[in-house]
Order: C-alpha cells, then sequence, then structure tokens
C-alpha cells in the first residue's frame, strides 16, 4: 500500500486490531451458546444461587458419622461433618468426604434387573425389570420358602433395614440376620467384646478415653485409620497430646509394623507377632512390682525373662515401660486388630484389659468403660464373627438355604477365599442382591435390586463406638435420586404386603418412612434428650434437621472389673499356620477401608507411611529384600497355605525382617471401572482358622515368597529415590 | 518460485490483490464478530419489553439478585401465576408454547444472555447493594424485545466503573480492581 | 514496598508485612496423616484425579499433600511427624516475578497468593521456582477423559461433574493451579458479612482441609488481627515456618512437638 507505513506501525495496527477481535469474541452471548433450564417448580426452602444443606449420615464406615451435605440445584457438591453430632463434632474422614464419588460413580446400578449369574452387569443382556416385578420376586421368594431356609446378610452397620429385616426375620421364624464386614474381620470385634463380657460380664464394645489419658499401650489397635471409630478417636489423640498444657501424654505402639497409628508413637515396639499378650501379662506383673504391693493373681505366673527372649523385645524396654505404667497418672491399655487376629487372640485381649484392671481406670476419665448402649436398643448386637459366617457357608453348602438376600456387604470380596462363599453360592437356588455398585456378590445374584446411595436414603444408624453418649445418628435424602433405585426397605415393606398373611402382620408400615418413625416414637418421652418433641411429626422434623437424636449426658458404663486380676492368665504360644519362613500381616487400606475401591479421589490418596497410590504393594524390610536380591517394584508371589498372589515390592524399612505386610482394599474383578483388575485381595492368601472368640486368626498365617522377573513400578507421591538412596545409584 | 510470486506481490497489480484478500478476510472476521454479539433464539419469543412495560419488576422473575450470586431465571410456575389467569394465554400462537411447556411439565431451555466466561466469577447481591439499577448494566428492558445486551460485558466495560466508583476510597479500590476478587 | 532487608528475621520490625492477612496454623504433632484434608480440598476445588499412570510420573493435582520421612534405620526407626504441605501464600512469592504474563500476582486486597486461570499460558516457570513445589499442572484435560464418562444414547455423560463445586473454575489443560486458602470461602464470607453490615468473625467460615481434619490439625483465619485463635497459636513457642532461610515469607506456622 502507500510507503508512508512503517512496517512497525502496520504490525502494531494488526495486531490491535487482532487483539480487539480476539476479546470481542470471547464475550459474546452466541460464542458460548448454553442452555439453563430453570426449576419447573422451586422448593420451598430453595434460593437461587445458593446452597440447601441436609443433615444425613455417612454409610462408607459403620461409625456412624454424622454429615452436613452441601447441595446445589438439587446436586450434592460437598460433604463436611455435623457439628452437632457427638461422634465426630463436625469432622469428617477421606473416606466421607470421597463419598460423592459413589453417589455420582459412572458405574453405578441404575434399574432393577433380572441377571445372569457370573456375567458382567450389561444392560442389554440382563433383563431389565419393573420394581412391580422385582417386589412380586422378594414377596414370592418369601412366601415359597421354608422360613427356616431364608438368609439375610447385611452390611456392619446396625440400621434401621437391620431393624427391620430382624423384626421380619424373628416374626416368620427366620433365622435373624448376619451383618459382616471385613473390618469387623481386621478388627476382630468378636475376640474384643467376648474379652469384654469375659472380664466385665457384659459383652459391650469398650470404649477407651484416649483424650484424658496420659499413657497409651495400644496392641495393634488403629485407632487412627479404620479401627472402630476413627475420627472420634483422632479427636482423642489430638486431646490427649493438647488438651493439657502440662503434659503431652505417652503413646507406645506394640506391632509388627509402622503403621499409620505407629507413626504417631512415641515408641514402636515391633514384637514378634503372637506374643502380644504375653507382653502385657510381662509389663503388667513389672509394673506391679514397681509399683510394689502384693502381685495380682492375673500376673503371678508370668516370667517377665522368659517373655523378653520370646518376644523380641528387651528386659530393659519391658522394665522402662513397665515403670512408665506404674507411674503414669492415667494409663490405659487398648487390645485390637493384629494382637487379636490369631490363635491366642482372646487370651492376649484380656492380658491387655488385665492391665486397665492394674491400673485401676474402669470407669474414669483416661480409661476403659462401656460404650452406652445406643437410644432405641436393649443390648448390644455384634456384627458376625468370621467363624458365624463360616457356618452360615456351611449350611448354603448343605443346601440349607434357598434364598438369600444380600445387602450392604460383598462377601465374595470381604471374606476369604478359603471360606468358600462363592462356591457355596453355586448350592442357593435364589440369590437376590440390593447392591448399589455392581460388586463380586452382586454379580453372582439372580437378581439386582440396586438400594439408593447413602446419600439418597433415609432412616437411622446406632453409633456403637467412639461416643460417651447413646447416639441415634439420622439420616435424609440429600438429594433425589439419580437413578431407578428404589430403597430396600420399601422394596422389603411392599414385598410382605404382597405376601400378606403373617409377612403384612410382621411389618404394617406402607413405606420406610413410616417404619422409621414407629421405632423414633419410643424416644419422645426419653429424658436427656438434646431436643424434645411432644409428638412424632414435630419429633421426625427435628430429627432430620439436627440429624438424629442423642443424650446430651455421658452415659458411660464403669465396667465392674474387680475380678479381672483374681483367676491367672495365660496366654498360650501363638500358632502359624503355614509353612513358610514370612510372618504375613494384612491390613486394612487406611485410605480405602473395605469398599473405596471404586471411588477415584479415594485411590488417588496416598498410602499415609508408603504414599503409593491406585494399587497392591508388599511392604518387606530393606535388610530382607538385599538379603533376597529383591529390589523396589519387583513383583513377587507370595504363598500361603490357602492360596497365592503376585504383588510388587515396597522396601518398607519400618517392618520386621521376618514380616511382610500387604494392604486390604484392592483386588476387586468387578465393582466398576477404577476398582475392577486393579491390585490383589490379600483375604485370598487366608486359610480358615478361628480362635476361641470366632474372629479368623487372620494375623496368624505363615508365607513363602517367590521371585518372578516382572517388574511393576508402583505409583507413589514420594521421590523414586527411595528411603535410602537407592533409586540414586548408578546401575 | 518464491521470489517471482515476492515480485508479482510487489507489482501494482499484486498489492491490489494483497488488499482485496485482506479486506475479504477483516469482513469475514467483522461478520464473524458481529455474530457472535447477536442475542440467541430462545425457546419461547419471551419479550422483556411487554412485561416490564405492564409493570413487573425485575426482581418478582430474578429474585436471587437481591441475596446471592445468581439472579436466576423464574420457574413455570412462576410464569403460569399469572398466565393461567389470563384469556389470551389459551388464544394466542405464540403462547401456545408456553402452554405446551407447563401441561406436559418439560423444563423451558432458556438460552441465557448476560453471560461472562466461567473463570469469572459474577455476583449480583453486592453490586444491587451498592445502588445499582437493573438497567445500569443490562439495559432499559422497556425497549428490549428478545433479551439481548446492550453492551458487550467485558472486563474492560466492568473496570471502568468499578474503577469510578472506588474513587476516593483506596481501601475499597484496592479490593474492586484485584484480580482475585473476580479470577479465582 | 521497602522492606529493610537487614530486618529480615527480626520479628519486630516486619511482623506485619510478615504475617499478611490470612493465615495458617498447622499442628505437625496432632496431624495423624488420614489424608482427609487431601480429599475435603479435593471436592470442594473440582481437583481431578489423574489415574495411575500419570500419578506414576509424578503429575497428580494435590493441593495439599502430607509428607512423611523417615529417621534412622530399623529399629531404631521413626516416621518424621507428618507434614502437611500446601501453597505457602508466600509475603515474598519466589512464583510471582517468573510469570511473563502475570497470572499469578500478589492479591493487595487478600494478601494471598493469586492464580488466575484464564491469564496462564502454561509456562510452568512458577512451579519451577516455587521451592516447596506446592504447584500442579494440568497436563491434560483431566475431567473430560472418555474413560469417565458413560455412554448415553450416543453422547458422552460425566456423573462426576455433578460433583463440582460451582464457586471454584473448572481447570482445562494448559493452566497452572494451586491451593487458594479457599478463596471462594473467603469471598463468599466476607459478603455475607457485609450484607449484614458486620466484619467476618474469626471461626466463622474455613478452609475445607481445616475443617475435615478430625485431629483439629490445621487452624485458619486472620493473622492480622491478635486475637483470632490462628494468631495465638502462630505465636507460640514451638512455631516454625518451613524454608523460612528463603525469605518467602511463608504465611502457615508449623508446630513441632512440645
Amino acid at each position: 500500500m502507500s510507503e508512508n507505513i512503517s512496517r512497525r506501525d502496520f504490525l502494531k495496527l494488526a495486531t490491535v486490531g487482532a487483539a480487539t477481535s480476539a476479546v470481542l469474541t470471547g464475550c459474546g452471548p452466541s460464542s458460548r451458546y448454553i442452555k439453563r433450564e430453570p426449576y419447573m417448580e422451586m422448593p420451598e426452602y430453595t434460593y437461587n444461587g445458593l446452597s440447601t444443606y441436609y443433615a444425613t449420615t455417612c454409610r462408607e464406615c459403620a461409625a456412624g458419622c454424622g454429615l452436613v451435605v452441601r447441595t446445589m440445584q438439587g446436586r450434592a457438591i460437598k460433604v463436611e461433618g455435623n457439628a452437632s453430632n457427638p461422634v465426630n463434632l463436625g469432622k469428617t474422614c477421606a473416606r466421607g468426604q470421597a463419598t460423592l464419588h459413589g453417589l455420582y460413580n459412572p458405574d453405578r446400578v441404575e434399574n432393577p434387573l433380572k441377571h445372569a449369574r457370573g456375567t458382567s452387569i450389561e444392560i442389554r443382556i440382563d433383563e431389565s425389570v419393573t420394581w412391580d416385578d422385582a417386589i412380586q420376586v422378594v414377596a414370592d421368594a418369601l412366601k415359597n420358602n421354608d422360613p427356616s431356609e431364608i438368609g439375610f446378610l447385611m452390611g456392619m452397620a446396625p440400621d434401621h433395614l437391620f431393624d427391620l429385616v430382624s423384626d421380619l426375620a424373628a416374626s416368620i421364624g427366620a433365622p435373624a440376620p448376619l451383618r459382616y464386614g471385613a473390618l469387623s474381620m481386621f478388627e476382630a470385634r468378636a475376640t474384643l467384646i467376648k474379652a469384654s463380657e469375659n472380664l466385665f460380664g457384659q459383652a459391650a464394645l469398650p470404649f477407651f478415653d484416649i483424650a484424658n489419658a496420659d499413657l497409651v499401650l495400644s496392641f495393634g489397635a488403629n485407632f487412627l485409620e479404620t479401627w472402630l471409630s476413627p475420627v472420634a478417636y483422632t479427636r482423642g489423640f489430638a486431646k490427649m497430646r493438647r488438651g493439657n498444657p502440662k503434659r503431652r501424654g505417652h503413646f507406645i505402639q506394640f506391632e509388627s509394623r509402622i503403621s499409620q497409628t505407629a507413626a504417631k508413637a512415641d515408641e514402636w515396639i515391633p514384637l514378634l507377632p503372637g506374643t502380644e499378650g504375653l507382653v502385657a501379662l510381662a509389663i503388667g506383673r513389672l509394673a506391679a512390682e514397681a509399683k510394689g504391693g502384693a502381685i495380682p493373681k492375673a500376673f503371678a505366673d508370668v516370667n517377665p525373662r522368659e517373655v523378653a527372649s520370646m518376644s523380641d523385645v528387651s528386659m530393659e524396654k519391658l522394665e522402662h515401660i513397665a515403670q512408665l505404667v506404674a507411674e503414669a497418672e492415667s494409663a490405659i491399655a487398648i487390645p485390637g486388630g493384629s494382637a487379636l487376629g490369631l490363635n491366642n487372640g482372646l487370651q492376649a485381649a484380656q492380658a491387655v484389659l488385665a492391665l486397665n484392671a492394674l491400673v485401676d481406670n474402669f470407669g474414669k476419665p483416661g480409661g476403659v468403660s462401656l460404650s452406652p448402649l445406643a437410644p432405641n436398643e436393649d443390648e448390644y448386637h455384634r456384627p458376625a464373627s468370621a467363624q458365624e459366617m463360616n457356618e452360615f457357608v456351611g449350611k448354603m453348602k448343605s443346601g440349607g438355604v434357598k434364598v438369600l438376600f444380600v445387602h450392604g456387604v460383598n462377601p465374595i470380596f470381604e471374606l476369604p477365599a478359603s471360606l468358600g462363599f462363592a462356591d457355596a453360592l453355586a448350592s442357593v437356588p435364589q440369590v437376590i442382591s440390593f447392591a448399589t455398585f455392581p460388586d463380586e456378590t452382586a454379580l453372582q445374584a439372580d437378581y439386582i435390586f440396586p438400594d439408593h446411595h447413602g446419600l439418597e436414603s433415609w432412616g437411622y444408624q446406632r453409633s456403637a463406638t467412639g461416643v460417651s453418649q447413646s447416639v441415634l445418628s439420622g439420616a435424609q435424602p440429600a438429594v433425589s435420586p439419580n437413578y431407578d433405585t428404589r430403597a430396600t426397605a420399601d422394596v422389603l415393606l411392599a414385598a410382605a404386603q404382597m405376601a400378606g398373611g403373617k409377612f403384612a402382620e410382621a411389618l404394617p408400615f406402607k413405606d420406610e418412612v413410616e417404619f422409621i418413625q414407629s421405632k423414633l416414637v419410643n424416644l419422645i418421652g426419653e429424658a436427656d434428650g438434646f431436643f424434645s418433641a411432644p409428638e412424632i411429626n414435630t419429633f421426625s422434623a427435628y430429627f432430620q434437621q439436627h440429624g438424629g437424636w442423642w443424650k446430651k449426658s455421658s452415659e458411660l458404663v464403669a465396667a465392674s472389673a474387680s475380678s479381672a486380676l483374681d483367676k491367672s492368665l495365660q496366654v498360650e504360644a501363638a500358632e502359624f499356620a503355614g509353612e513358610g519362613e514370612y510372618f504375613f500381616l494384612p491390613f486394612v487400606a487406611p485410605t480405602l477401608g473395605e469398599a473405596g475401591a471404586n471411588k477415584p479421589w479415594l485411590q488417588e490418596l496416598p498410602d499415609p507411611t508408603t504414599t503409593v497410590m491406585w494399587n497392591t504393594w508388599v511392604e518387606m524390610n530393606p535388610e530382607t529384600a538385599h538379603h533376597e536380591g529383591i529390589e523396589n517394584d519387583d513383583v513377587i508371589k507370595i504363598v500361603s497355605e490357602a492360596g497365592e498372589v503376585e504383588a510388587p515390592v515396597y522396601l518398607y524399612p519400618a517392618i520386621r525382617p521376618d514380616t511382610v505386610a500387604m494392604p486390604f482394599g484392592q483386588g476387586h474383578t468387578a465393582y466398576g471401572r477404577y476398582a475392577a483388575g486393579r491390585g490383589v485381595n490379600p483375604a485370598n492368601l487366608l486359610g480358615s482358622h478361628f480362635n476361641e472368640a470366632g474372629d479368623l486368626t487372620f494375623a496368624g498365617m505363615k508365607v513363602k515368597i517367590e521371585k518372578t522377573a516382572r517388574k511393576q513400578i508402583l505409583s507413589r507421591l514420594e521421590s523414586r529415590i527411595g528411603v535410602y538412596n537407592e533409586g540414586l545409584e548408578e546401575h | 518460485m518464491v521470489r517471482k510470486f515476492f515480485e508479482w506481490v510487489m507489482s501494482p497489480m499484486g498489492r491490489i490483490a494483497v488488499l482485496i484478500t485482506a479486506l475479504s478476510l477483516f469482513s469475514l472476521a467483522a461478520y464473524g464478530i458481529y455474530q457472535t454479539q447477536q442475542p440467541p433464539e430462545q425457546p419461547i419469543e419471551f419479550t422483556h419489553k411487554l412485561h416490564v412495560g405492564l409493570g413487573v419488576q425485575c426482581l418478582y422473575c430474578h429474585p436471587g439478585a437481591l441475596r446471592g450470586p445468581s439472579p436466576g431465571l423464574p420457574t413455570q410456575t412462576k410464569c403460569w401465576g399469572c398466565h393461567q389467569q389470563i384469556a389470551k394465554t389459551f388464544e394466542s400462537e405464540k403462547l401456545a408454547v408456553l402452554v405446551e411447556y407447563v401441561q406436559n411439565n418439560k423444563p423451558i431451555e432458556w438460552v441465557p444472555v448476560a453471560q461472562v466466561p466461567d473463570f469469572v466469577h459474577f455476583t449480583h447481591r453486592p453490586h444491587i447493594a451498592a445502588g445499582l439499577n437493573c438497567e445500569n448494566c443490562h439495559g432499559d428492558m422497556t425497549q428490549v424485545e428478545i433479551a439481548e445486551n446492550p453492551q458487550v460485558l467485558n472486563m474492560g466495560w466492568c473496570l471502568k466503573c468499578h474503577r469510578s466508583k472506588a474513587a476516593g476510597d483506596p481501601e475499597k479500590l484496592v479490593k474492586l480492581i484485584d484480580c482475585g476478587t473476580c479470577h479465582y | 514496598m521497602g522492606i529493610d532487608l537487614n530486618l529480615v528475621g527480626a520479628k519486630g520490625a516486619i511482623a506485619e508485612e510478615a504475617e499478611g492477612k490470612w493465615g495458617m496454623v498447622i499442628d505437625q504433632d496432632i496431624c495423624t496423616g488420614c489424608q482427609a484434608c487431601v480429599a475435603a480440598c479435593a471436592m470442594e476445588n473440582n481437583l481431578p484425579f489423574v489415574g495411575e499412570e500419570d500419578a506414576a510420573y509424578g503429575r497428580t493435582m494435590h493441593w495439599i499433600r502430607v509428607e512423611r520421612f523417615w529417621e534412622g534405620a530399623y529399629p531404631e526407626i521413626k516416621a518424621t511427624p507428618f507434614q502437611p504441605m500446601l501453597c505457602q501464600q508466600c509475603g515474598h512469592a519466589p512464583c510471582e516475578p517468573v510469570c511473563p504474563v502475570f497470572a499469578t500476582p500478589h492479591s493487595e486486597a487478600e494478601q494471598i497468593n493469586l492464580q488466575v486461570y484464564n491469564r496462564c499460558v502454561g509456562t510452568r516457570y512458577c512451579a519451577n521456582n516455587c521451592p516447596y513445589q506446592v504447584r500442579s499442572f494440568n497436563w491434560r484435560d483431566y475431567h473430560t477423559q472418555p474413560f469417565h464418562a458413560n455412554d448415553v444414547d450416543g453422547q458422552l455423560v460425566f456423573p462426576f461433574h455433578n460433583q463440582f463445586n460451582p464457586d471454584v473454575t473448572v481447570r482445562r489443560r494448559g493452566v497452572m493451579e494451586k491451593c487458594t486458602f479457599c478463596i471462594q470461602r473467603i469471598h463468599t464470607a466476607q459478603d455475607k458479612a457485609k450484607s449484614e453490615g458486620r466484619e467476618v468473625e474469626d471461626g466463622e467460615f474455613t478452609t475445607a482441609c481445616a475443617q475435615a481434619c478430625p485431629a483439629n490439625a490445621i487452624t485458619f483465619g486472620r493473622m492480622d488481627d491478635h486475637e483470632s485463635l490462628v494468631s495465638q497459636l502462630a505465636h507460640q513457642k514451638h512455631g516454625v515456618k518451613h524454608l523460612e532461610e528463603l525469605n518467602t515469607l511463608p504465611r502457615i506456622t508449623y508446630l513441632k512437638e512440645g
């Protein structure tokens, strides 16, 4: 064009022009065409652009923490703790936070199905059925079978559905429902409760007042991870450290590996697996000696020097701990987990509880009490032990179960394969699953009638542990159901009405809410409730608004344990099944829990002690690994008497050289795209051995290790250079 | 080859060719930009001019503006509240669309017009609390048939007002021109 | 700003600038490493999960992570106290001056380090400069990977998108992100207080991580208010700031044992 415009000016003009058009294009209504659908009819209490909050209960484990769910325009977007619920006081754990990844999981069962056992769930292969058909199927199953041959398997939470099924079973003469979960196996709950019963005369879950203790001895109890009520006990632990400016408390963990809980301990005692009970007795004996006075009968027959030589804990260490016990203002000893999952677990639990008797802390601040019964509870019903589940499997195998209803539990995954649950299903003519997700057990069912997700459900749940008050946590839908699912309680109620006769009489309620209210009505006149109401409708409204009902005062029962020290306590040597040279310690993955594998954000949470994500690993002491010629990420085969699995190795510096450990939570073969085909299930290595209380001796296996030629890189958050700079070495 | 082409471009013919190309590209761009600023088609030809002209207040249909970030769109029950009492609803052709939506319980898919990109977090409440009227930004709705923007809602336009409103108050100015006030 | 470098470290002289407006105290003695803060932050801020392979490449998007180190060797081995590490919102942030497009300015109003997603062009110089390594880069469009979708009548439907927090921008690939001290919650609380004609009270709101923590290890609030809980906790004897010698003036005080 004209020679008067220089190149620089031209460029300036051009860029200004281009910039202007770029700015303008981004801001027009047609440059970003979206559609907005307003409500057709706005709910009364909703305001445009502002969130509505609903109080409900978390269903990710059986602790029963209260939640407040933030919803925006009918979508649940964030979960927070309910500040007034005594269990969690406004806090949540990682699994509670990730519950939304269950609600909005792309792999949910979306409608009732007639299913072909053993196949994956495909809507095209499976036949969708209507809910009326589904209810007919359930009604027929109830009516056409002898009540003694009907089986109910449910999850660990003692909730309204458990009450409904218990009432139904009791009325028609069917066996009571069995509640089970992998957590109850790894917590060895039956052992803890049996020990309680033996010592205190009451089969209740003890309450450990860690908050007010100044010395905590934990024998395998992972109370900062998933044990019993982790949010409540974490709060207790924090209170122990910071609640009293004059003392920080001293925490000693007895375990064969540094778990997340042990990582917070002031002292970690890597004792020989199986000797926990003996060590407790030895400490008791030495503490009694240090205090002066007579040695109680309980500790009379133990020889601390023998124990020191047997347990890998030096005499100096035992004496040091005993001295701490003798001098502590409020010492507490907690039995749990790997200490109890052994053939001598019951004796070990009693020995540890006896230590509490020695320091006379029963019913005192910083000591052991019995958890109060929840509202509406006549006595504590514990989940089934592994042995009881084994008996049930035997009943299935012998054809004694003609129809099996499964809700809230995935036995094929959560029970050791050696119990043979999967094979036993072949002898059950009809299996009906109420699973929300397509898990392994649902895939072996004949019908899947999906329950709502916990955040879409009504209900209540008793908080059995971790609190000093009697708590009934309430649930209400935070969102409308996303899919064509239906509350299992509603399905059973409708089926009972359809079946008529004694079934209809057993459950004369038109829907779930009416059933729940029939149970809540007993609470109306109860004293000391944190709210009261004159009649059921007002009571229900408050129940929903606050997320439950609980008593204001502490109702811890001081156990009478005067007799705890009067008998000589024996702990026999632990027996280990299998011929390998390594002790095998499976532990519940602290971030995944028992059922978290289908939630991708839980998979992406690094394990607190190894920082591994998205897979299973085997923890092996670096010295042992060096000796065996095994490096990080080498895949090894672990062989037990019950089976074998392969997993990559993580050189873990804080584990006994004779022990290997593996997290439980992965190894699914179904359960959605994020869980299936990922990792291995350590339960497949566990044999069917039970201790006196009926718990599986999950910590009582010995395994062999075989190298494979393969490597599988683990995803770690920490540096790949590794703990001892192994990754820095030249190759 | 390249040299020959370059020589041709520098010749008068070539320069005219370049000019024509540049002009046509420019007009294409201008047309494109013009198109993005056109108000989109709505599922119902709702006319603000008529309704605001009849005296309906902005906050009657868009109440959220007073209290929070988003003013919202009226629900069908809000429209139907008046329209079920008006005879014309069942006689007019244009309103037959509304009747169909309401009777079949279908949600109306409005196309929002006063949009900002989703990396901008705009909230109505403080603007109304500062004394602004709806027409200050959205224009005089008694003149507007199908919803459209009176001017481009871009950052320069927002900042112009933010600066002038905060003149003389340094603390307010800092808040109003801070990147994090809107972009987070 | 005219900071007298000779007075660096003298808490009295530059205490005001060093403390800033919003601050945090993390008590490492009671942090149990449970990752509740990590999960809460992820849910609140629409963080994408990247899957196993990208996680192995170090491309996870954690805005807060819990660090754990070891001391000693078996059997005299100890885990160091768990250390939640997040953006320290430095007063002298090393990430700010290196951005070629000024996408990470220092907010004068809130006195934290901002990340403006629409300005970011993805140079990644800021992440390179951060001594705490707390910045994450969106290497892919993680949220819209087809693996996470269901095919419904030929359309890809992403159920996880229902969970997105509308107060937080959803980031696409090519953009840097980091902890924002839940600025969306700061703004919501300030707006609410303003609408009621009052100041924001201490404890009226908090960040997602602090709200979730079962041990109450994280405390958040106004550092310039000497009555606030976070201010009182921060001035205890055993508070330390990480990498303090780099003079980044971090806003987070870590409490060790004692």
